[in-house]
């Protein structure tokens, strides 16, 4: 994955706000979560046109050749504005999960209509306990001959149900490894789950004998660099999710007249307001500092993925769940939108791994650090 | 050496010229204060002490990041004495609030490092509230005569003058009735008694001032100013501060790595998971206030102001409750032991205590809160019920 120079990431980050502004406004956001598919297939257009989609991917598969850098960028303006799409799905977990296996014949097939949009791709990781290792995988993988066959089950599958392309990953006679799977096979079947979080689509999917079609070589390691990479992303959304939160309760606090001031005038909501600003700015290092680690191949990439993953998380919940109460009556109701950031940062926690998984994973870095 | 600094310098030939200078006169190290006494005099006389200061008052004019060269070749050989134009807070409060005479009398040795030096600021019934300050300065011919009780002030015993905030009108508004002073500490007036600390350490002390005198020359800035001359010297103080609080001082070395980590697999507990949870949160607080840092110094150099650089002291009182919680944790009954023989709850204990030094000291928390929600979220102040009225009518506890 290449990077772009500063000033192309700034007017790439600046031409996706400006498209998110216009298209992925709090009433789009509403009616689009409200629909069977969960995204606006114009904006999801508009987004591959401009080079959001195909982000990462390659330019010799019709990509922007971009990296962690421009993808954390991105991710924070759709944090920031609820946005509803498979972009995360298909442009970073799948597009990243085939460009790691480095699969040529798979990668020259697939990433370029996953690059110009007209394939929504995803990747099937885990089981129906919704854990992020190896031992979680409850899809196995059988030799048929030269094919495969898969069987078992596979949950929590991000935009399961409109995805044209699976890639599983399945426990097959030589470990862990991915397999290309035609969701409209036979021996797969898709089921939709309901959400907590209205924004995001997930899926169950059970595989009964399926065909697949295996990419790249055995082994966990690409899974877990795909899925660090789709935690890079997903850091970034939480802390623009969070700035745009406190944002826009701060702004309230200053408007909002009770016993005849500003409640922001109020110490009760300034002191809430100032460690929220904490939370917030301190996510925003984290994630972009994971970013550049990764881009760089850093020794301390790992630990520094870590650390965003569980900082952002929490921080993320912690800015929504304070600026409910902080707004009072108001961010009760369903029209108020404090309540649909509040269930993004719920999955956003729970997706590739919960806060106290990753602390764990912390931990154990700064042991291996040091002996 | 005055035609020298009228030719334009550049970072190369500056570069040159120090470590000329620094290869002729540095002597390796210092043995004795003999020995420091003398190295100080000669950075001075050589104008290395302050080189972006004025020429006027023994600097050079030089840019920034020109001073930061200097640094760089005193850091490089161990030396000492440079860039006070950046840390020496009482020469940088009197260079730019002081008079003439004060100056010329004080600008040099405070340089060489001759003049001892306190605060006198905070007083029993101002603290938070530093404005509400009731020590009295009052003018009697050409020196002012004060009477009153300061706190948390450092080095008294030792200290030749004390920067004062005294109130010398009380039919005006709080902020507006201060001045500022360098108060001879030497005088029979002055007394000072060792504080206590919750830590059993006396680093502070109480002054007690009773009629003591301070020459009118002494008087930074105009009379009933002095709020101001205190704002300048308090952003020089925070410049200084704002890197950081004290370890464990218990001296036990405790491992390679992450300090945590180190305390937890001594005392057998690394495996447990509900502690690795916590170690994770502190070692991830303190890496996120790193990271914080250092997002907010590239801010700075783009020119672009940054929200950051206000939430560095806030986010350092969270770090040392909570490391100070964690090794609490990890010791358990362990902590309730103290002394020489048992170092790690020495340590525990201590960081517990002497966390309010940061959560407290230098503004507490809850103020910072307010300059953070007022200076940087722009959410409005707290109507003041004292702010406009004359101080001899405020209300006091």
């Amino acid at each position: 994955m290449g990077t772009l120079t500063a000033q192309e990431r700034l007017a790439f980050q600046d031409s996706v706000r400006r498209l998110l502004a216009d298209r992925s406004a709090e009433a789009d956001v509403r009616r689009t979560m409200e629909t069977p598919s969960g995204y606006a297939a114009e904006l999801w257009a508009a987004l591959a046109d401009i080079g959001a989609v195909g982000l990462i991917v390659d330019p010799e598969h019709g990509g922007a050749g971009a990296g962690p850098l421009e993808l954390e960028a991105v991710m924070e303006e759709v944090g920031a504005t609820l946005l509803c799409s498979p972009l995360l799905s298909s442009g970073v977990l799948a597009a990243g999960l085939l460009q790691t296996l480095g699969d040529a014949e798979a990668n020259a097939r697939l990433l370029p209509r996953i690059a110009d949009g007209s394939l929504i791709a995803t990747a099937a990781l885990t089981g129906p306990k919704g854990g992020w290792r190896p031992k979680d995988v409850a899809v196995r993988a059988s030799a048929d001959g030269a094919a495969w066959r898969l069987d078992g089950e596979a949950s929590f599958v991000t935009h399961g149900q409109i995805a044209g392309l699976l890639l599983v990953v399945a426990e097959g006679p030589d470990g862990i490894g991915v397999f290309e799977v035609d969701p409209a096979s036979a021996g797969v079947s898709i089921t939709p789950l309901p959400t907590f979080d209205h924004t995001l689509r997930l899926a169950r999917i059970e595989f009964q004998g399926a065909a697949g079609r295996r990419i790249g070589a055995p082994g966990w390691a690409p899974v877990e660099a795909a899925l660090d990479l789709a935690r890079v992303a997903l850091a970034g959304e939480q802390a623009g999710g969070a700035r745009r939160v406190l944002e826009f309760t701060v702004g309230y606090a200053k408007t909002r007249i009770q016993f005849g001031r500003a409640i922001g005038s109020y110490q009760a909501i300034k002191h809430m307001a100032a460690d929220l600003l904490l939370e917030s700015e301190s996510a925003t290092s984290a994630a972009r500092h994971a970013a550049v680690q990764l881009a760089a191949g850093a020794p301390d990439a790992k630990a520094a993925i870590e650390l965003a993953a569980f900082a952002c998380a929490d921080a993320f919940v912690k800015v929504c769940a304070d600026a409910i109460q902080m707004h009072g009556g108001i961010a009760f109701t369903w029209n108020h939108p404090a309540h649909l950031y509040l269930r993004r940062a719920r999955a956003d926690a729970q997706l590739f791994g919960a806060p106290d998984f990753h602390r764990e994973r912390f931990v154990a870095e700064l042991e291996a650090a040091h002996g | 050496m005055a035609d020298d600094a009228a030719l334009p310098v550049t970072d190369e030939s500056l570069r040159q010229e120090v470590r000329a200078w620094l290869a002729a006169n540095w002597p390796g190290e210092l043995h004795s204060e003999a020995d420091r006494q003398g190295w100080m005099a000669k950075v001075v006389e050589a104008r290395w002490a302050v080189p972006r200061w004025p020429t006027e008052w023994l600097g050079r004019d030089l840019s920034d990041a020109q001073g930061r060269i200097v640094e760089r070749e005193f850091a490089a050989v161990g030396a000492p004495g440079t860039g006070q134009d950046r840390t020496n807070l009482w020469a940088n409060t009197l260079l730019a609030r002081g008079t003439h005479a004060l100056k010329e009398k004080l600008i040099a040795p405070l340089l060489r490092g001759e003049v001892g030096m306190c605060l006198l600021y905070s007083e029993p019934g101002a603290g938070s509230d530093l404005a509400g300050i009731r020590t009295r300065a009052d003018r009697k011919g050409d020196h002012f005569v004060v009477n009153g009780q300061k706190v948390w002030t450092s080095y008294a015993a030792s200290a030749d003058y004390g920067m004062l905030i005294a109130r010398t009108d009380w039919d005006v508004p709080k902020h507006r009735g201060i001045s500022f002073f360098f108060l001879p500490m030497k005088q029979p007036g002055v007394e000072v008694r060792p504080l206590r600390q919750i830590t059993g350490e006396s680093q502070f002390n109480e002054v007690f001032i009773t009629d003591a005198i301070c020459p009118a020359e002494n008087l930074l800035g105009e009379l009933g100013e002095g709020w101001g001359v205190l704002q300048t010297a308090l952003a020089y103080e925070r410049s200084v501060m704002g890197e950081g609080a004290r370890g464990p001082r218990s001296g036990v070395p405790e491992g390679e790595g992450e300090p945590l980590v180190a305390l937890a697999r001594e005392a057998g507990v690394l495996s447990d998971p509900l502690i690795r949870q916590e170690i994770a949160k502190v070692v991830g607080l303190k890496r996120l206030n790193a990271l914080n840092t250092a997002r907010a110094k590239a801010d700075l150099k783009q020119g672009t102001s940054s929200a950051l650089m206000s939430l560095g002291k806030l986010a350092m009182s969270r770090i040392l409750h909570e490391e100070a919680r964690v090794r609490t944790l990890i010791l358990g009954a362990g902590s309730l032991l103290e002394g020489p023989d048992f170092p790690r709850a020495e340590d525990a204990n201590f960081l517990t205590l002497n966390a309010y030094f940061t959560s407290i000291g230098g503004g507490t928390d809850q103020i910072q809160r307010n300059i953070i929600g007022e200076r940087v979220l722009g959410l409005p102040k707290e109507p003041e019920v004292d702010r406009d009225i004359p101080f001899r009518e405020v209300r006091t506890s």
